[in-house]
């Protein structure tokens, strides 16, 4: 029996391989069937059908999976195959974003090509009505659903080319659509951001996120170049082309300063060579208010005042200061070195968090410089983790126990012990880490990022606390009846150490002083969080937090009791800008405050996000700024989710078109926002208010005060109140 | 400005200097005839004149809010307990007499902005609270006349949608409109199968809710919230089921409509004394440079 098989297509007689299908035997002899689903890398699976063709049949075949028969005679352009695949071309533009992200990018979007082409205009056909969404929780690959026309073509990328088995079909009939792992949002999911699904994708439903400003300074590399690095072993280097200029190698001499404490970036640092020292600079005292604004009254006192009455009795444990790298320093000399391999500058790159230290240049240091999207590949990618993870426990996992105070009599041994048995845990921004309700089965240490603390009452949940890098949780639960008392949730990017039950147990057995000590904090914070449940039923602290004035750094608020409504804070700051105020004396209410429409200067400033000539940046000292070369373009404005930026109109000469020599007024517009007055020791609004009704505050301080109107503590360290 | 117990070290130094200046007074008082001519009547009107025109100068300091010359809350206070002190050490500078012409008109016009200014004191000090507590939809006070337009718009829209389209523009004249109970016996009729059911409403609506939110000024059944709530209830009872979407809608801008009106109130209230206040205290700063002026000169 012969290996070959001939037939007619378009009229010609080709001869092809046996179990060769139409679409390939055409291609093969220069005859182009269009299709949507089908990529040569990848198993043809024809559900698009564009690649109909004309086989003599009662119905018309998909070229793609049909395979080649003897004397068969196949017809790719007759009248009714083109009439078939512009009809099915139209259906798929019905529900087509036109046009989508790719076609506004790169004008390549092939469904939109194909309806082009097909002379296919405006589809006769009816849109959906419900929509399918977008998903922007990855940091690399942008998700519209709506633009997605289910050819899985992403499906087999992930599946078949990459074996990374993330992407599958969700949902059925009419809301089918892609699933990432168990239908989670692909930030949420195992996604390890290889891109492979983003190259397969015929349209724009998914596609590259390119960081703004993705040029750092120093050397930029090439895609090969840096797949040689062991670091990068794994990544996708369509992904490293498609952001060239994310990452860049730089080399330091000894003694020269990488990045300084309380500084805002955007980026982390990898050391390739060479060592580095990481320290705190600033001394470690508290500030008094000798020269600082506030009343003579005020300054007298501060003058009067005892320093030791600002020593806090939870600071007499703590040995360990934690910050943003893989180290934590000592209290007494807060000073580390970090080697090649380490990272640092995680927090500062994943959640624009400031620089916690300084960081200068022991050796001669070459350093990577990367922006978030090529950090959360590299932190998704298995080997650079293992890497990282085998660091951790030989270097840092120590430290990180013993700066808890209650761990601080933990022996060597112990923690030898524990050293291979922990488990290190990764959290995206809103995952839950622990349920109120399920069993409790192990003890977490947070070692990056924020974990928010709720409970659950009737009339919604109540935020107990937020545990930052030194904090812990579970131990309630543990040294309870078994069951979780409150939900853990990680805030942003969240790293823990996960400390099963039966270790903890051992622990608690092995050293009564441990047990004694975390016995006692159990107590406390249940009595604190009874407090906080208590006054919180007359704050409704829920509508502050949905607002995200969490997120703010300085909120301007107005205590309503005092204010009179003279409106001399929004005189004032018209008065120091130029006659275009930054405030509105207007906005959400919060118990006898008002916060001001005015910037809040986030932590996570989406401001920032997409200016298209960078002039809205923050300075070190925290606020945002827009620079003059602002083009008005608007997107910040749009961007703030509080209303805080807006656009101004002012008068510009220009050059007359009729006349190009005359100069012409002409109206433009300047985006603003509050700059916090900073020349001045305080904002001008402030300054101004006569009522002692103007306040600008740092929330957390602000939450602290309302939360624990009683005894009026800070909520930071390890030792404030939470329960798990 | 709220007289809280942050006023405790200005309200202490004022009483020491107060009781300073009245133990001198005491000795003096004793000793001589007290009167504005003698040395320490002199001092007396001096200190008090100079309270007087540091307290005349926070109009100034407001009027050039971002100067770094101390903050504004500070003069603030020292306007208030500074001024306090004053009407005390004027009265010791002219020995407890108002004199004739001048100075008697002087004392005079003292009196009314002192008793002004301790007006505007409680009302700065009472009235924040009140708007806080009674007036959660306060809005900017500049911007009462646009939310009020907003609300209109917005109820037209509900009965419109409720009802058919408005015939907004034959509306009855506010003048012309009957007062709550008269005007919902026009309108209270059986409602047979051929009479438009949502009629009561627009009736209702057309002649009393928005020549209500119309005319801010004037008084109207349904500013009172107890009357309100009975007047819809009548039409609650006169339309079907289906339009109490609309009612509650139309109930919660008349809510609203009756804090703008109270807001309005306390906000006059809070600021209308400055009127008299101000204008006075120059008219008497200019009064006592004369006084001074004629005092040293003749």
């Amino acid at each position: 029996m012969s290996d070959q098989v001939t037939l007619s297509i378009d009229g010609r007689d080709v001869t092809v391989p046996k179990g060769t299908t139409i679409f390939d035997a055409a291609r093969l002899n220069g005859i182009p069937i269009p299709t949507l689903c089908h990529q040569q890398n990848q198993t043809p699976v024809g559900v698009c059908r564009v690649c109909v063709v004309d086989v003599g049949a009662r119905v018309y075949a998909a070229a793609c999976i049909r395979e080649c028969e003897p004397g068969m005679k196949v017809k790719t352009d007759a009248p009714g195959v083109v009439q078939a695949r512009n009809t099915l071309v139209e259906m798929l533009m019905a529900d087509h974003p036109s046009p989508c992200a790719r076609q506004q990018q790169s004008g390549d979007c092939e469904l939109e090509t194909m309806a082009k082409a097909g002379g296919v205009a405006e589809p006769r056909f009816a849109r959906r009505l419900s929509p399918r969404g977008r998903d922007d929780s990855s940091l690399s690959i942008a998700v519209d659903h709506e633009a997605c026309i289910l050819c899985d073509r992403c499906i087999r990328g992930c599946d078949d080319v990459k074996k990374n088995m993330v992407i599958g079909r969700s949902g059925r009939g009419y809301t089918a659509h892609v699933g990432f792992d168990l239908d989670l949002p692909m930030g949420s999911s195992t996604c390890v951001s290889c891109g492979e699904c983003m190259v397969s994708c015929p349209t724009g439903a998914l596609t590259n996120k390119r960081v703004v400003d993705a040029n750092l300074a120093g050397e930029k590399l090439d895609a090969e170049w840096i797949l040689q690095l062991p670091v990068f072993k794994g990544v996708s280097g369509t992904f490293l082309e498609l952001n060239q200029g994310a990452v860049v190698k730089r080399s330091i001499a000894p003694g020269e300063v990488i990045c300084r404490e309380g500084e805002f970036g955007s980026t982390a640092f990898y050391i390739l060579e060479g060592t580095v020292e990481i320290l705190i600079n600033t001394p470690i005292a508290h500030v008094q208010q000798e020269d600082g604004a506030g009343s003579w009254f005020s300054r007298i006192r501060s003058k009067l005042s005892d320093r030791q009455q600002h020593t806090r009795t939870e600071e007499s444990g703590r040995r360990y200061i934690p910050i943003d790298a893989p180290v934590d320093l000592p209290y007494d000399k807060p000073i580390a070195e970090l080697a090649a391999g380490d990272l640092f500058g995680e927090m500062t790159c994943m959640s624009f968090h400031p620089r916690s230290a300084t960081v200068r240049a022991k050796t001669d240091v070459v350093v990577l410089e990367m922006l978030r999207n090529v950090l959360d590949i590299l932190q998704k990618n298995k080997t650079f983790r293992a890497e990282l993870d085998r660091k951790y426990r030989q270097r840092a996992l120590e430290t990180h126990i013993k700066s808890v105070p209650v761990f601080s009599s933990m022996p060597a041994d112990f923690i030898a012990y524990l050293r291979d048995r922990v488990e290190l845990i990764r959290y995206s921004p809103g995952e839950v880490i622990v349920r109120q309700g399920d069993a409790a089965d192990a003890f977490y240490l947070v070692r990056l990022g924020f974990v928010k603390v709720s409970e659950r009452h009737p009339g919604g949940d109540v935020v107990l606390n937020y545990l930052g890098r030194g904090s812990y949780f579970g131990e309630m639960g543990l040294l309870g009846g078994g069951i979780r008392t409150a939900t853990c949730t990680a805030l942003d990017h969240v790293d823990v150490v996960r400390i099963a039950g039966g270790d903890f147990n051992l622990m608690l057995s092995r050293f009564p002083a441990i047990r004694a000590g975390l016995e006692q904090v159990a107590r406390d914070r249940a009595d604190m969080n009874r407090r906080r449940v208590a006054s919180t039923e007359h704050v409704p602290i829920t509508d502050f937090l949905n607002q995200g004035l969490m997120e703010a750094q300085s909120l301007l608020l107005l205590d309503l009791e005092k204010c009179t409504r003279c409106d001399q804070c929004v005189r004032a700051c018209a008065d120091a800008h130029d006659g275009v105020t930054r405030l509105v004396r207007e906005g959400l209410r919060f118990d006898k405050y008002l916060v001001a429409t005015s910037c809040r200067s986030c932590r996570d400033p989406l401001c920032m996000v997409g200016c298209p000539v960078g002039s809205i940046r923050r300075r070190n000292s925290m606020e945002i700024i827009i620079e003059d070369w602002c083009i008005g373009c608007g997107l910040c404005a749009r961007n703030c989710p509080y209303g805080n930026l807006n656009l101004h109109p002012f008068t510009v000469q220009v050059p007359d078109p009729a006349q190009p020599a005359r100069m012409i007024a002409t109206t433009k517009k300047k985006a603003t926002g509050c700059d916090l007055c900073m020349e001045h020791a305080e904002p001008s609004c402030v300054y101004a208010c006569p009522h002692d009704a103007a306040h600008r505050v740092e929330p957390l301080t602000f939450f602290a005060g309302m939360l624990e109107a009683k005894d009026q503590k800070p909520t930071s360290g390890s030792t404030a109140g939470t329960s798990k | 400005m709220l007289i809280d117990r942050t006023h405790r070290p200005w309200a202490m130094a004022s009483a020491a200097i107060l009781a300073l200046a009245v133990a001198a007074y005491i000795p003096y008082a004793l000793g001589t005839r007290p009167g504005g001519g003698t040395i320490p009547g002199l001092a007396y009107g001096t200190v008090g004149f100079a309270f007087m025109a540091f307290v005349t100068l926070l109009a100034l300091r407001k009027k050039f809010p971002i100067w770094r010359i101390g903050r504004t809350q500070t003069w603030m206070r020292g306007h208030l307990w500074l001024g306090a002190l004053s009407l005390p050490l004027i009265l010791l500078h002219a020995g407890f007499l108002f004199g004739h012409g001048l100075t008697a008109i002087m004392m005079w016009l003292f009196a009314v902005v002192y008793a002004s200014g301790l007006f505007g004191a409680w009302l700065q000090h009472t009235m924040p609270r009140r708007l806080l507590r009674e007036v959660p939809m306060e809005t900017i006070y500049e911007q009462l006349a646009h939310v009020r337009e907003q609300l209109l718009d917005e109820a037209d829209n509900v009965v419109a949608d409720a009802c058919g389209k408005l015939e907004v523009t034959i509306a009855v004249p506010v003048a012309a409109s009957p007062t709550g109970a008269e005007a919902l016996a026009t309108v209270m009729r059986p409602v047979g199968s051929d009479v438009d059911d949502t009629a009561p409403l627009r009736e209702f609506y057309l002649k009393e809710m928005r020549p209500f939110v119309q005319a801010p000024n004037r008084p109207h059944p349904l500013g009172d919230p107890v009357t309100a709530s009975g007047m819809f209830a009548k039409v609650r009872a006169l339309v079907p089921a289906s339009l109490e979407p609309a009612i509650v809608d139309l109930e919660s801008i008349c809510e609203e409509e009756r804090q703008l009106r109270r807001q309005g109130r306390l906000h006059g209230l809070l600021h209308a004394w400055l009127i008299v206040h101000v204008p006075l205290s120059f008219a008497l700063m200019v009064l006592a440079v004369a006084h001074i002026f004629m005092a040293l000169r003749f």
